[in-house]
Formats: C-alpha cells, sequence, structure tokens
C-alpha cells in the first residue's frame, strides 16, 4: 500500500510509552515550572525580589498587571506536559503492577495539580486529560479536587508499592532515587499540606484530616523532597537561572527591601545565600519607574543571588517541620515549639548555617495567632530561592506576612510587611490568584467567568 | 520516387511547437496534422508542394525534396496563433484554453540580470505577488499567486520545470538565516518562458499539488543549425534602498539625562558642545560634538556588487540538437567586509533527438551554490547578539563608522560605551554563517508516435539536493571592573556570550515518473479533439541532520568539539508518495469554441486508507466571439470570452495521523530543560493531538474572463475575475490544555478568496523606428475566513514576542493585527492608572489587515530605433504590518513620534482616571497625571505602555516602488557583424530605485519579513535586514 511509509521514524508511537520514561519527564516539567516561571511569580509577589528600573521583562507582574495573554507557559505547561505525562504514567504503572511508579506519579500528580488549584482556583481535573474524547472538560471546583487528589494518594499508598527497584528504574526517581519511605513521607507531608490549606474554608475537614494522619501514626518528610539534577551546561540549568540570568541577563530582578530589611533587622545569615552578600542593595517593591535622580541606588541594586547548578525544591526539611508545628499549634498533636525549632533548625541546615538567637527563630508559646505568625513568617524566609511560590499562598491563607501600611521608603516602615507595588494598577489590592490563560478561555465553554486578580483562591483567608 | 517525409513545424516568434498544424499535399485531399509535439510525417512524392497551415498563422508551401523538412510559421495575429505551455509541459493554442493564463518571455525575465527566475516580473503579472522579503543577494523571493488560503499549511506554487516539478524548499535554521529557496536556483537566462497557472481550472491536472497555482518553467532547446554561441554578462551594484529615519533632536542619555553608558537616544537635546564619550580607558576619553550625525545607519553599508555571467553554446542537425550552458553568479553584499557573499555555479546540459516515430530529450544540471549570511532577528539569548538589533541601539550622536575597528581599546567587548549592547562590527566579524548546496536535476523524456494523432510519452525527472550550513557565534566576557564589566556610570555589567556552534545538514530529493498519451485530431471541418490521459507516480523526501553545542571552550574556534557542553542533536526525516491518475480533453469546435475537461485521482501517503483517495474535476470553455462573428474588418481584431470551474486540493504533511511521543524538552519561557538528565531519557506525549480521520484540503474556484483587442491589437483588455475556496483546511488549533494537549490537528473551515485581474496593454505609438507599448496590470485580491471550528473565535497566525498577533477571524478578512491596547471608558477616553500611563484592556484590539487594497503595476516600453527603454513602477496600496524595528527604535528614542510635546510633560490626551466609590461603583474623572519628564520615555516602551506600544508598532503596508528602469541598445546588424556576432545588446539598467512610503512609516520597507516566506511573514518583520536597491550594466552577444 502507498501509505506503508508514513510510520513516524522521528518519534515513536505513543503506545511505546512507560512509565519509566513519562516520569522523569513530567517531573523535570514540574520543576521547570515550579522552579521557572512560578519561581519569579512568587519570588515578586512574596516580596524577595522586585523588577529593576534598568530592564523591563517583569513589569507587569510586579505591577500585578497580569492579562489573559501573560504568563500561561505554567497553565498549558503544566496540564499538557507534567499532568498529562503523570496521568499516562499511573495507566501505565497500574497496568503493568509497577506499584512504585504508581505511587510516585500519583504523589507527584497531586503536588502539582495542587499548585494549579492554588493558583486558579477551578481547574478540570474529572474530565481532564481525555484528549479528543472531551475537547471541552468541566471546571472542578478547588475543594473537589483536594477530595479527589487524597483520595488518589491514598488508593496508592494503599498499594504494594514497597517493593525495591532495579537501579535503572531507581535513576529515574530524581527525588528519592527509588526509596519508597520517602515517597510515602513525602505523601503523608502533602496530605498534611492540603488539610492546613483549607483551614478557612473547611476547617473541620481540615482537622479531622490532620487527626486521621496522626491517628494513623503516618510519618512526615525529613528530608528534601527536590530535584537536583541541574548542570551548567545547555538546557541542564537551573529553570530560574536558566531563564532570568542565562536567558535574559540577569538584568531584571533584584532584592526587594521587604526581605532585604527583615534579614538584616534579624541578623539572618541567609542573606548571603540569597543576595550573595551581607549588605545588599535593595529596592522598594515595584518602583521600577523611579527616576535615577532620585533612587541611584536602584541601579546597582543586588540581583537574586540564582546559580546553575542549585536544586528546585518541591517541599523542603524545614517545610515539613514547619507544617507539622502548625498542626501541633492548632490541633495539640504534637510539640509545636519543637517542631518549629526543628524546622528553623532544617531551615539553616540547607546552607550549613548557624540559625541566630532573634526573636524571630524562637517560638512564641503565645496565642495561636502569636504562634501561626512565627511559624509563617519562619517559612516565608525559608522558600527562597526555588519555591517561593509556596510564601504568597501562605501569605493569602493566613496573612502573614502582615500588610504594611505604609511604603517601605516611609519611616514608620516595618520591615518584612508586604507593601502594596508602587505601580500596582488593583487599586490597592494584593494579587491572589492568576487569571485563566486564552487558550482555556477561548477553547473551553466550561471555563468560570473571569474574576479579579484580587479575588482570593477558596481557601484563601477572607 | 515516395519520400516519407517527417519534421516539426515550429512557431517564429518563441521557438515553440505547434501542435495541430495542418499538412497537405498541394493539389490533393491527403493530409495529416502536427502531434502534441509539432511533428508530423506524411508520404509525399518528390517534388510535390507540402502546405503547412494553422490558425493565426501564415501559411507556407515546402517542396518535397528530402525525408526531414521542419518548417517555422510565422504569426499573423498575435491572439489567435499564440501557444503557450499549460500543464504537464503540454504546448497549446492558447485561444483554446478557458482560464487566464500568462506568459512572461526570456527577455522580459532577464532585462535586468536578475539572479534569480523570478527577480525581474516584480509589477508585471496581474494575480502574481513577487516580493524580495531578504535584504541579501542569495536570499528567497517570495511569490504567492492570487493571494493566500491556507492557514496551516503552504500557501507556495508548485514550481514545473520541463514538465516535471522541482522542489522549492527553503533550507535555514532559523528565519534569522534566509539561505534562499529552491527555485531561486534555476538559471534565468537559460528560461525561455514562464508561465503562470493562477486558477485551478488551470492547474487541477496538478491535482493535490496544484492548490496554490502553478508557475512552469519552460528552458531553452538548441536549435538545428549551425553552432550557436550566446554569452550574457551582467555587472550590477547594490546598496541599500531604504533604512529607518531617526529623529534629529536628542541624543544619548535617559530619562532626559545624558548618561555615557546608555543606549538609547533618551538624553538632552542636541547642543554641538564636545562632549566625551564612551568608555574611559587608561584614565582617558573620547571626544566628539554632541550632535545628531546625518546617514550614520545608512553609511553603515557598502556598496555591494552581483556578477551574473553566462555563456551558452546550442546548436545541433535537422534530428538533433544540444545546448550546454554555464552560469555563474559572483555576489559581495551591501555589509563591509566579508560577512556577505554568495556565489552559485550552474551547469546544464539539454539534447534532443528524433528517431522516426521516436523522440527522445533530456535535460540534466547541476547546480553549485555557498553563501555567508548575516543573522538578522534576535540572537540567542545568553549565546550571541545581532548586528541589526545592536545597530538599533546606537544613539544619533554616537559615530557608527568609528566603531568598525571593533578591537580598539574604546570600541572592544570590555571598553563598548554601553554595557546594555554589543558592538555591531562584533557581530559581523565574530559570528557568522556559511551554507552550500549541491544540487542536481534533470529528466529524460521519451515520446513514440504511433499513429499521427497518438503519442506515448514517459518522463523520468529527479531532483537531488545536499545542503549544510555553519552558524557560529563567538564567545566574550566582559572583564569585571571594565566599562562593559560594570565600571560604567550605571554599574551595570554585560553577561557574557557563551558562543555557540550548528551544523546543519539538509537533503531533499523528489522523483517523479509520467506516463502519458497525448492526442490530437480534427473529425472533420467542425470538429477536433486535443487531450491527454496519463499516470503520475511522486516519491519525495527530505532529511535533516542539526547538531549544536553551546558554549565554546576556546573562543574564535568554531568546531563541535570545542565545547565544555555535551552537543545537542537533532534528526528528522519525512518520505511521501502520490500517484495520480489523470484525464484532459478540449474538444473544438469550428475553431471558435472550445470545451476541456479534465480529471485527475490522487492517492496520497500521508492519509489513512479510506481518506486517502480523491478526486479533482475541472472544465473551461473558450468562446472566440471575434472568430465566430468574423469581427475581422472591424475595430476589434479579437474577443475571448472564458469561464472555468475546477478544484485541487492538498494532503497533509507526513506521520500527522497518529499520536507520538516527543523527547522531552520542558520549555521555561526562556530557555529549556532537555533530557536525558543525570543520564535518564524523558519522553513526553506530544502536545498536539493528531487523528487518522483527516482528508484532504480541497479549493474550488469559480473564474471568468475576457480578452479583447482593438485596432489591430493596438489597444487590448483582459479581464478575470475569480472566487477561491479552501475548505477542510488542515490545521493545529488551540485546544483547551485542560484536555492533556495543547493543539489538536483537524480539518475545519475555509478561506474564501475573491479578486479580480485586469490587464491592459496599448500601443499608442508604432512606427517602424518608434514604438510604445504600455501594460498596466491592476490586481485586487481579497481573502475572507468564512468559517473557523466551532468555539474557536480566532486562530493565531503569527506572533512576535510581546503580546501583538495576527489571526484569522470567522467572517473577517484573513489575517487581522491584534494587539494589547488602551482600556476606554463608555465616552471613548483613554484610561490611565495612577502613574498616568494609559490601563491595558483585558482583551487584544484590531489593528487592521495585511491585506493590499490592490496591486498596480505600470510597464512600459519605448522604442526609438535601436534603443529600448523600459521601466515598471508598482503600488501597492493599503495593509498593516507589525515592525519589530518600530519597537526598538521606539524603545531606545530614536523614532520621530518619540519626539512628542518636545518630550516635555504631558498628560496623556483625551484621558480619563477611575474612581471607585465605597460601593464599588466606578466612575471616571479627567486625568490631570502628567507622564514627568524623566518617565516620557517609559511612555514608548512595548512593556511600560503596553497599551500604545503596538499603536507605533504596527504601519501601514503601502508603498510605490520604481521596481525596474533598463536601457538597451542593440547593435546594427552591420556593427554587430563586425565583432563576428549574429546580435548584440548592451543595456543599463536598475531595479528597486525608488521606495516611497507613506508618512506613516518611517522605519522598515514592509516587503522585508524574517518570518519566511508564507502567510506567517505577512505579519512583518523582526529587526531584519533592509532591502537592496540594484543597478547595473549588461552586455548580451549572440555568435
Amino acid at each position: 500500500k502507498i501509505n506503508d511509509i508514513n510510520v513516524n521514524p522521528n518519534n515513536p508511537a505513543i503506545d511505546k510509552a512507560t512509565a519509566q520514561v513519562l516520569f522523569p519527564s513530567a517531573v523535570l516539567s514540574t520543576a521547570g515550572n515550579v522552579g521557572g516561571e512560578l519561581d519569579i511569580i512568587g519570588g515578586i509577589w512574596s516580596q524577595y525580589w522586585t523588577q529593576s528600573p534598568a530592564a523591563n521583562q517583569f513589569k507587569t507582574i510586579d505591577s500585578y498587571n497580569l492579562q489573559r495573554q501573560d504568563f500561561n507557559g505554567t497553565y498549558n505547561g503544566l496540564f499538557s506536559g507534567a499532568l498529562a505525562d503523570y496521568q499516562l504514567a499511573i495507566t501505565k504503572a497500574k497496568e503493568a503492577g509497577q506499584f512504585p511508579f504508581y505511587l510516585m506519579a500519583t504523589v507527584m500528580k497531586a503536588y502539582t495539580y495542587e499548585i494549579l488549584v492554588d493558583l486558579y482556583d477551578k481547574v478540570p481535573y474529572t474530565e481532564a486529560f481525555q484528549g479528543a474524547a472531551n475537547l471541552q472538560p468541566k471546571f472542578d471546583d478547588g475543594y473537589t479536587i483536594y477530595k479527589g487528589l487524597l483520595a488518589e494518594i491514598d488508593a496508592a499508598l494503599a498499594t504494594n508499592y514497597n517493593v525495591a527497584l532495579v537501579d535503572a528504574d531507581a535513576k529515574a526517581d530524581f527525588l528519592f532515587s527509588g526509596d519508597m519511605d520517602n515517597w510515602r513521607k513525602f505523601a503523608n507531608t502533602l496530605k498534611l499540606k492540603m488539610y492546613l490549606r483549607m483551614i478557612n474554608a473547611h476547617p473541620a475537614e481540615a482537622e479531622a484530616g490532620v487527626r486521621a494522619l496522626y491517628a494513623a501514626q503516618a510519618d512526615f518528610l525529613d528530608t528534601d523532597a527536590r530535584v537536583n539534577v541541574f548542570t551548567d551546561a545547555t538546557d541542564q540549568r537551573n529553570p530560574v537561572y536558566a531563564y532570568t540570568v542565562f536567558n535574559l541577563g540577569g538584568l531584571d530582578l533584584r532584592a526587594s527591601k521587604t526581605f532585604t530589611t527583615w534579614l538584616t533587622e534579624n541578623n539572618d545569615p541567609r542573606i548571603v545565600e540569597y543576595f550573595g552578600t551581607e549588605t545588599p542593595t535593595a529596592i522598594d517593591q515595584g518602583y521600577y519607574n523611579a527616576p535615577q535622580s532620585a533612587q541611584p541606588g536602584y541601579y546597582t541594586a543586588t540581583a537574586p543571588n540564582f546559580g546553575p547548578t542549585d536544586p528546585v525544591y518541591f517541599l523542603t526539611t524545614a517545610e515539613s517541620y514547619f507544617l507539622q508545628a502548625e498542626a501541633a499549634a492548632r490541633y495539640n498533636v504534637g510539640s509545636a515549639s519543637s517542631l518549629f525549632e526543628a524546622g528553623v533548625q532544617a531551615a539553616f541546615d540547607q546552607y550549613e548555617l548557624t540559625p541566630p538567637t532573634g526573636e524571630a527563630y524562637q517560638y512564641p508559646n503565645g496565642t495561636l495567632e502569636d504562634n501561626i505568625r512565627a511559624i509563617i513568617y519562619q517559612k516565608w524566609a525559608s522558600y527562597p530561592n526555588s519555591h517561593t511560590i509556596e510564601g504568597f499562598f501562605d501569605q493569602e491563607r493566613t496573612g502573614y506576612p502582615e500588610i504594611s501600611k505604609v511604603y517601605s521608603l516611609d519611616i514608620k516602615y516595618v520591615p518584612g510587611t508586604w507593601v502594596y507595588s508602587k505601580n500596582g494598577v488593583t487599586g490597592g489590592k494584593f494579587p491572589k490568584r492568576l487569571v485563566y490563560p486564552d487558550s482555556e478561555r477561548t477553547r473551553n465553554s466550561n471555563t468560570p467567568p473571569e474574576v479579579p486578580i484580587t479575588t482570593p483562591v477558596w481557601w484563601g483567608k477572607q | 520516387q515516395t519520400h516519407t517525409v517527417t519534421g516539426t513545424v515550429t512557431a517564429r516568434e518563441d521557438g515553440s511547437t505547434i501542435p495541430g498544424a495542418s499538412v497537405t499535399i498541394k493539389g490533393t485531399t491527403t493530409g495529416t496534422q502536427t502531434g502534441v509535439d509539432g511533428k508530423y510525417t506524411i508520404n509525399a512524392p518528390e517534388g510535390a508542394t507540402l502546405q503547412f497551415t494553422f490558425l493565426g498563422y501564415d501559411p507556407q508551401t515546402v517542396v518535397v525534396n528530402k525525408n526531414i523538412i521542419n518548417v517555422v510559421l510565422t504569426l499573423n495575429s498575435k491572439q489567435l496563433g499564440e501557444v503557450v505551455v499549460t500543464g504537464l509541459g503540454i504546448s497549446k493554442a492558447k485561444k483554446t484554453i478557458g482560464y487566464a493564463q500568462t506568459t512572461v518571455k526570456n527577455e522580459e525575465i532577464n532585462r535586468s540580470a536578475s539572479i534569480n527566475p523570478v527577480g525581474g516580473l516584480q509589477g508585471k503579472v496581474a494575480g502574481v505577488n513577487i516580493s524580495n522579503v531578504s535584504g541579501t543577494s542569495g536570499g528567497s523571493t517570495k511569490v504567492i499567486l492570487r493571494g493566500y488560503t491556507s492557514l496551516g499549511s503552504s500557501n507556495q506554487p508548485l514550481y514545473v520545470i520541463d514538465g516535471v516539478p522541482l522542489t522549492n524548499a527553503r533550507s535555514g535554521s532559523s528565519d534569522n538565516f534566509d539561505f534562499g529557496n529552491g527555485a531561486n536556483d534555476i538559471d534565468p537566462n537559460l528560461i525561455d518562458n514562464i508561465s503562470f497557472l493562477k486558477g485551478s481550472a488551470a492547474s487541477a491536472i496538478y491535482g493535490s499539488r496544484g492548490s496554490n497555482g502553478v508557475v512552469i518553467i519552460t528552458t531553452k532547446k538548441g536549435k538545428s543549425g549551425k553552432p550557436t554561441v550566446d554569452f550574457s554578462s551582467g555587472t550590477t551594484l547594490t546598496d541599500v534602498a531604504f533604512v529607518y529615519k531617526p529623529q534629529e533632536t536628542f541624543g544619548q542619555g535617559w530619562d532626559a539625562h545624558f548618561i555615557l553608558s546608555e543606549n538609547g537616544n533618551w538624553g538632552p537635546k542636541y547642543d554641538g558642545q564636545l562632549r566625551p564619550w564612551g568608555a574611559i580607558v587608561d584614565n582617558t576619553q573620547l571626544l566628539k560634538p554632541f550632535s545628531f550625525i546625518k546617514n550614520n545607519v545608512r553609511d553603515t553599508y557598502d556598496k555591494g556588487i552581483e556578477l551574473n555571467n553566462n555563456i551558452t553554446v546550442s546548436g545541433g542537425s535537422d534530428a538533433s540538437t544540444y545546448l550546454m550552458s554555464y552560469n555563474n553568479i559572483y555576489s559581495d553584499g551591501i555589509l563591509p567586509g566579508n560577512v556577505d557573499g554568495f556565489r552559485r555555479n550552474n551547469f546544464s546540459l539539454r539534447g534532443t533527438t528524433t528517431y522516426k516515430n521516436f523522440s527522445a530529450d533530456a535535460s540534466l544540471n547541476y547546480v553549485a551554490k555557498n553563501g555567508n549570511f548575516v543573522s538578522t532577528g534576535q540572537g540567542p539569548t545568553g549565546v550571541g547578539t545581532t548586528f541589526y538589533e545592536n545597530i538599533l541601539q546606537i544613539p544619533g550622536d554616537i559615530p557608527i563608522k568609528d566603531l568598525r575597528d571593533y578591537k580598539n581599546k574604546y570600541f572592544n567587548v570590555d571598553n563598548y560605551y554601553t554595557p546594555f549592547a554589543e558592538n555591531p562590527y562584533y557581530n559581523l566579524y565574530e559570528n557568522g554563517s556559511k551554507f552550500k548546496s549541491d544540487r542536481v536535476y534533470g529528466n529524460i523524456n521519451l515520446n513514440y508516435k504511433i499513429t499521427p494523432w497518438f503519442t506515448v510519452q514517459l518522463q523520468q525527472s529527479a531532483d537531488v539536493a545536499n545542503s549544510g550550513a555553519r552558524i557560529w557565534y563567538n564567545s566574550n566576557t566582559p572583564k569585571p571592573g571594565s566599562w562593559v564589566g560594570g565600571a560604567n556610570p550605571e554599574g551595570q555589567s554585560r553577561k557574557p556570550d557563551v558562543g555557540s556552534v550548528e551544523e546543519d545538514n539538509f537533503q531533499t530529493y523528489e522523483y517523479d515518473t509520467k506516463l502519458q498519451g497525448l492526442f490530437v485530431k480534427k473529425f472533420n471541418s467542425d470538429f477536433d479533439i486535443n487531450g491527454v490521459i496519463g499516470a503520475n507516480y511522486n516519491d519525495r523526501g527530505a532529511r535533516t541532520l542539526s547538531t549544536a553545542i553551546e558554549g565554546l571552550a576556546i573562543p574564535g574556534f568554531f568546531q563541535l568539539s570545542n565545547s565544555v557542553n555535551k552537543p545537542s542533536s537533532a534528526e528528522a526525516e519525512s518520505h511521501r508518495r502520490l500517484l495520480g491518475f489523470y484525464a484532459q480533453g478540449t474538444l473544438g469546435y469550428r475553431d471558435y469554441l472550445y470545451l476541456t475537461l479534465t480529471g485527475r485521482n490522487d492517492i496520497t501517503s500521508t492519509l489513512a486508507t479510506g481518506n486517502n483517495s480523491y478526486f479533482y474535476p475541472a472544465a473551461n470553455v473558450s468562446y472566440i466571439l471575434s472568430q465566430a462573428l468574423d469581427l475581422r474588418n472591424s475595430a476589434v481584431s479579437y474577443v475571448k470570452l472564458r469561464g472555468s470551474y475546477g478544484e485541487t486540493g492538498s494532503d497533509t504533511d507526513p506521520y500527522n495521523i497518529s499520536n507520538i511521543l516527543t523527547a522531552t524538552n520542558v520549555g521555561l519561557g526562556f530557555g529549556n530543560l532537555a533530557f536525558p538528565f543525570r543520564g535518564v531519557p524523558g519522553f513526553s506525549i506530544s502536545n498536539t493531538l493528531l487523528t487518522n480521520n483527516l482528508k484532504p484540503e480541497r479549493v474550488k474556484e469559480f473564474e471568468l474572463g475576457a480578452e479583447i483587442r482593438f485596432l489591430n491589437d493596438r489597444l487590448g483588455l483582459d479581464a478575470t475575475v475569480y472566487q477561491r475556496t479552501r475548505q477542510d483546511q488542515i490545521l493545529a488549533v488551540p485546544i483547551a490544555p485542560g484536555t492533556g494537549y495543547t493543539s489538536e490537528l483537524v480539518n475545519f473551515g475555509s478561506v474564501r478568496n475573491r479578486g479580480i485581474e485586469i490587464a491592459v496593454n496599448a500601443t499608442p505609438v508604432k512606427t517602424p523606428n518608434v514604438s510604445w507599448d504600455i501594460s498596466y496590470t491592476f490586481t485586487k485580491n481579497q481573502s475572507i475566513v468564512t468559517s473557523l471550528p466551532d468555539g474557536l473565535d480566532k486562530l493565531i497566525l503569527n506572533q512576535d514576542g510581546y503580546g501583538g498577533y495576527m489571526v484569522a477571524i470567522k467572517g473577517q478578512p484573513l489575517g487581522i493585527l491584534q494587539a494589547p491596547v488602551p482600556q476606554y471608558d463608555p465616552q471613548g477616553h483613554i484610561v490611565v492608572d495612577s502613574q498616568g500611563y494609559p490601563i491595558t484592556a483585558a482583551e487584544n484590539g484590531s489593528y487592521g489587515n495585511f491585506q493590499h487594497d490592490f496591486v498596480m503595476g505600470l510597464n512600459n516600453t519605448i522604442k526609438v530605433k535601436n534603443f529600448v527603454l523600459g521601466f515598471t513602477l508598482e503600488w501597492d496600496k493599503g495593509g498593516k504590518f507589525y515592525s519589530g524595528t518600530a519597537d526598538l527604535f521606539n524603545f531606545v528614542g530614536a523614532d520621530p513620534k518619540t519626539t512628542y510635546n518636545d518630550r516635555n510633560p504631558f498628560v496623556v490626551p483625551n484621558s480619563v482616571q477611575a474612581v471607585t466609590d465605597a460601593a464599588g461603583n466606578t466612575t471616571y474623572v479627567e486625568n490631570t497625571t502628567p507622564i514627568t519628564e524623566a518617565n516620557v520615555d517609559d511612555y514608548y516602551y512595548t512593556t511600560s505602555n503596553k497599551a500604545q506600544a503596538w499603536s507605533r508598532d504596527i504601519l501601514d503596508r503601502s508603498f510605490i516602488k520604481l521596481r525596474e528602469v533598463t536601457l538597451n541598445y542593440v547593435l546594427p546588424k552591420t556593427l554587430a557583424n563586425k565583432i563576428g556576432a549574429q546580435r548584440a545588446t548592451i543595456g543599463l539598467y536598475g531595479r528597486n530605485l525608488i521606495t516611497w512610503l507613506p508618512a506613516g512609516n518611517k522605519v522598515v520597507d514592509p516587503e522585508v519579513s524574517n518570518y519566511g516566506t508564507d502567510l506567517a511573514s505577512e505579519y512583518g518583520e523582526f529587526r531584519t535586514a533592509p532591502p537592496l536597491r540594484y543597478y547595473g550594466a549588461s552586455v548580451k552577444v549572440t555568435f
């Protein structure tokens, strides 16, 4: 037949897919987005960094002026890149009885999905990834998706996943090299994180979920869930480094005064890790159009200290302890103060540093609000330089760091409190979510109506 | 004694064979006619008289005294006698065809020594749009017949040379390097004529390859007789035809301050005072007046040269002919130094032979070309930058020419005046590309005449090309502490360029086999029939291999081994087959009414069984009213009415019907993550959803036309209206990412083109010594998108990197340019933010579409004795395009538009601010917040005033160009004979001499583009090279 030759010699057919080739691909897709574009948005919106007046790239982020056409890579990339591949990997792993890959892909799917839900509030879930069978998947609300993901994790944990992997398969696990105990801990910690995220919207379910974890004596991460495979070679570099430094020349992101004042006030030695110097020059958040005559220092401001081989963290040991500390503080399921201390220690261990002894590093043992505030400040200070988006989520959930009533140029400014961007276009309201990209809105009539970027997502603190 | 006389009947005007000519023995009823190849055989006694007749030609008689008698007939009526080449290389009397066909001859093609076949035809053919998208010789030429209809596939016409298809692939690793397209490889000197089959009725015989029209190229053949030597030589100078015109008021600086290290013109007004400039090196600094330098950019370019030499030797006996040709092209471009050059050598052989009823011809062509090209557009980030981008970022008071000494201590990597850009001459001399291609094409054609009216033809062709490109960027690192390394007033340092080397190999092949029977027969005095039936098998494919390294270990050494990184490599091959069966017949009635029916069935390899066989019908009618009514003695000398309908189509590319995995490459926005990582491979589901339900695209076209001549052909009008609809288009359309895919390849919707083509010819003056011919063409084509997939309100056809794009919208003209627009209040005022800058609306707005309102050409030829003066004007009116040059031109404050209000503070005209009260109601109050002096520059950046940037970047596409001026002097025969020549001509010519652009566009010639040569290129350009102007002299001698 004349069309016998129409077999693609350049690419394998889709039915040749295995969990072993899909999973690492999807993990780096998650890492590339969480540690790339979302790290930039998170870093600016969590006020670690701001746009330099000497360049332009991220002005739209720093002024909260995102439209449907802007920064859509994450939405497209996470759905069609990471999640579609996790989903197929899960299917393939189930079919082949490869339960370790089933668990790994399920946990990473949940981790990735959660980020999408937290950014967009509602996304397709129950009808997603059906290709031509459903070109307009309906949108599920965030709570439904959370419950679905938690159930998926539980189902994967219920399998006989804890078997040794052959070397080649272990190598394909960039997080834990096939250590399935760590995958269980990651799964449990992720569940804890998701329950705690529901405390405003569904406090009873959140508490029940956390208590169930503790009742089942769940173990939590005591090592970093991270991808540490980057080298200073072509297309192998740390994503935020590749994006902002290697490709954009490192001209855009600069230290934000919000963060540097806090680090300086607390004599936090991590300032060197984050900015490469003990005395960074910072720019007030969003003031990228300051005349040079008025703010000459802006032009020599310090850039974030990104490196080409930096790992991308999904969930650090410190974050695990801080989550446990919050659970303990809220529900008395453990020793909040010692978990807090373990978190602080782990956060500094990450950089082989010793924590300072200031008040901010001590568990207050005060009101719940005081305790939560202390925990979240420490989390905020621990997220750069790779999963900054979590700082943004924590603030939306807990209100910490607090919003400053004055701009950071004001004498009354309190270090670390968030200031409204000098060039913000949202009338004093902070961004709380992203807007759906054109690609989804125009092609899926089920896309929910557009709401302002300042509307909190379902779990946000009202 | 009776002879079996054979021979060929040809036309004197162009040497083409005449099929269907009558051959009778005078005084008898015995006779025959010539076959489709113009050949005849007749038995006649010695001494008898043969009479040769053909409508429109003067009859001729020859006394039989030998076995081979070739006859040349002379035209008596141009319209009745003209013979043209139609599809499949078949010659036909033009009067019999019922669709518009334009043929241009060698003389027209080569009048200005163009190095490619269509370069000399701009503005001359109605319905054929030819533009030079590239500012380099050796670059691509864009040819579009009757506008664009395909949104996702190709809109390129099929090129057919001597009856066989020619590959028109465009090789280049990206649009920033234009190494030329395949059709440009043909030596124009060797072309006898080019026919443009614009409509589907004409091209239906090419079925699934004819949907964008066909360009039929017929090359010269040797003629029997003693050897002839044709020599032609053209020497062309080139220079830049158009460069942007910057404002002349404000000099280097930013935020209204003079800043030594800035790459913008946002400084104070020029005062003519001596000021230091550039880096402080060894405690010294250069001095220059702070004033605008006229022609700063234009003087950056040199003059280029293009040499075009051809020698052709031909001749033959009565039975056989031969032709040998060599063409050499040498060119050096307009950039200083040896960085842009192009060389091409064409060797061609052609032979024909006849033995009794058997005839054969063959051609073999070898094309070797190589060249150096300079990157346009944007350099690969982190790797290197480009000349054109850096040129744009030099303030108007900095002498660009001085920077040419790019290793000088003030202008080198460490001490260039700004850390925000690089020395453009560094780009020229340290980066580069080299392209080399070898190509062989040719065909063998065997004919056997079974009976006088039936000939069988077998034709086999091959077209094989192998080309390679190397692209390199040198690495550099500004020394820390040097000016560029941070010791400038702004304390900024430039990141190192890591450099790269890329090595590409690109192979194409195409084999075409055709077996057909041709018949021509006159039944009685009323009816004649002329037809073809055949089968065609086409096998073609391509293979590319591309390997690159990034990060040079040793600077200045460009080899794949020279890297700190592993090379990355990609290969791709494609292979497709097409089997077609076709038939075409023309029934003639009394030499004035002709009906042609065509049918072709194609079977393609690229679609699934069940969907891969499809039929294309066509029909056309030609009615020679003047012949039917015998208007010979009236003022009307010729009237032909024609009408046609045709269908063509196009299949899809290979491997588009089943889903695949791809080796994972995670796009970061800027940069990528490419597997393998840590020795682990990764594969991902391809983001494009494929389906085996695809069917071919289908084009349906109606056409009506008339050709009318008056006053013995002194005045003529040829008008055509057409409607072409392309439906079931195959295109990857975006789908909701929630499906797991980002796009889906589907058949959908349609684009409808309606157009009118008018050609008027007049000869106001015609005396033996003086004549003046005018031809005027008018083309109007409008393409409308008539449907899109459900729910898809628009389809993005091309986009810039900042948020503007060109789209197809249902019910709207094709190719609307949409980009960010300001938000307006209900009264139509611009809403600004608290800083006084316009707020960007949530959705992009429309800035118009790319299509011209009309295209006109005016072509004049004035002969005075032996002098021939010709000139061609083209006027393209209307349409819009995006300019990435304008974008940067505004950013750096060079555009005259940026001097608005003398750069004093101003309130955005007609603007309001939104006020929201406690109840959430929004009202609008007059805006009084000015854009301050220090922030005026921000008003012109794409990022800080996104709402209005495109109003400055999307420009009027109109232009008027003096396309060609030629002056030829034909040496008197006596003089020519003195130097041993039969004929000699010397000529002066110019092409693209003057460009007039509308007031709104001071930036860039709208014809240039570095977005390719298809629909995407209509979006505009992104910091590409300026167009060229050509002028030179030629000599043509025939010995």
